[in-house]
């Protein structure tokens, strides 16, 4: 299941670098690899290892031309923070699920364009990464319902040792 | 755990402190990894540019009906044109005039995008092999694409004029004026620092000035165009909808940028040891 992981991964990042639209478009499209990341994390943080999530964000930072390492770290610790969450949120349904990986969401886009600004390093539009981070929180529900029809991504039974299993 | 993390912000900060460095390394991996994916690359977009041709065949007879139009105006311009050759070519007889035999250049393929939103750039697959240096000019059949900035082995990165991290001098035709072209993200990038816009029309022709050594002059980049606010924008000559083969122009006479990730030309150090000697003040004021 790592394996898939970092496949999934890669795909999306072969994905995005495809020539298909070199004009620059007025809109930013969700970062997949975060909600991914975010959604395996609180089902099954034994098939996303953080050295995982860690390389392949980091790729994705090489590819993609942004300041490499910060957006990987910060993936990473926001992916911690969701697991160190996760028992809490096991029994209440999805929508506090949604509202955790929202507001880490939002609180690592922050901490992101804070340090590159501190750090005077020129970014990108505020408009377009606010956008990004929310189609990323819109797409959540839609990677959470793909990986649990598509590839049997859940929460872990009972009968596995954990707590029960996710309503959608 | 937190020794990855550690890891991570170092390499950040590695990159803030000493940004060619981390260039290069990224330079190395996207060489490494794009060019060995085409095999699966290639086929995806050609077959979602299939799927994009399949449904512009249902506007076909329409868009038939405006060729034909065009065609039409395009015989009577296509009549002037070779006059206007002939007329030139006797003309340069005339003047024994040599084209300048310097802009040469490699075609590349596009390899791949930036793959995000607020960074406009485009991999080429010929790179340090093919004698391609930072700097250079890119062009496609039409007009200016953008400037190479990162060179792998076997790719280089054409930082697309659409970028917000991209300035050109421009010319502005038939006025004289000299300009900037500001990337900002958007498709018409808008022209800045005219010393008088009002001897500037939309529908006026843009080429590159050669001011800075930045490329060589002459070269089409768009024409200027009216937004809705009333600020000169740029439409661009080269086709961006469809960015596939790309002529990176030689140009010997520049600067060279050693290093990936940069644009902008280190001050030109005096090259006699005689100048260098004396007064180094010079030299480092630029």
């Amino acid at each position: 299941m790592r394996a898939l992981f970092a496949l999934l991964c890669a795909v999306v990042i072969l994905w995005r670098l495809l020539p298909l639209d070199t004009v620059p478009p007025g809109w930013a499209g969700p970062d997949i690899i975060v909600a991914l990341v975010f959604a395996w994390v609180l089902r099954r943080p034994e098939y996303a290892p953080p050295l995982l999530i860690g390389i392949t964000v980091l790729l994705a930072d090489l590819m993609f031309q942004r300041p490499p390492g910060l957006w990987a770290a910060l993936v990473l610790l926001g992916s911690e923070a969701l697991k160190t969450r996760a028992p809490g949120l096991r029994d209440l349904g999805f929508a506090p699920e949604w509202l955790a990986v929202a507001g880490i969401t939002l609180a690592i886009t922050l901490a992101y364009r804070l340090t590159l600004a501190i750090l005077l390093v020129p970014q990108a539009p505020l408009g377009l990464s606010l956008m990004q981070m929310i189609m990323t929180v819109l797409c959540y529900p839609l990677i959470v319902l793909a990986s649990a029809t598509l590839m049997g991504v859940r929460k872990a039974r009972p009968s596995e040792g954990g707590g029960r299993r996710l309503r959608i | 755990m937190g020794v990855l993390i550690m890891c991570l912000l170092g390499l950040f900060a590695l990159w803030r402190i000493d940004s060619p460095r981390v260039e290069r390394f990224r330079a190395a991996v996207i060489d490494r990894v794009v060019p060995n994916l085409d095999w699966a690359m290639a086929p995806v977009t050609g077959t979602v540019n299939l799927f994009r041709d399949f449904q512009s065949y249902q506007r076909i007879y329409r868009q038939n009906q405006e060729l034909r139009r065009e065609l039409q105006q395009m015989q009577a311009w296509k009549e002037a044109a070779l006059q206007l050759e002939q007329e030139n070519a006797r003309l340069l007889d005339l003047n024994n005039v040599r084209l300048d035999p310097r802009l040469t250049y490699v075609t590349g393929v596009v390899a791949a995008d930036s793959g995000s939103p607020f960074r406009q750039s485009v991999l080429l697959n010929v790179g340090a092999r093919d004698g391609i240096v930072d700097g250079w000019a890119a062009m496609d059949g039409l007009g200016l694409v953008g400037r190479i900035s990162g060179v792998g082995d076997n790719s280089a990165r054409v930082i697309l004029l659409t970028d917000t991290s991209s300035r050109i001098p421009v010319t502005v035709q038939p006025s004289g004026q000299r300009a900037l072209i500001l990337g900002d993200n958007t498709a018409a990038p808008p022209i800045d620092f005219l010393e008088d816009a009002g001897k500037v029309r939309a529908g006026d022709r843009v080429i590159t000035s050669g001011d800075g050594g930045v490329f060589p002059a002459g070269l089409l980049v768009g024409r200027v165009a009216q937004d809705p606010g009333g600020r000169l924008r740029l439409r661009l000559a080269a086709d961006y909808e469809r960015l596939e083969f790309l002529r990176v122009l030689r140009d010997h006479a520049g600067v060279r940028i050693d290093d990936s990730g940069d644009l902008i030309a280190p001050d030109v150090a005096p090259t006699s040891p005689e100048d260098r000697a004396p007064n180094p003040a010079v030299a480092i004021d630029g």
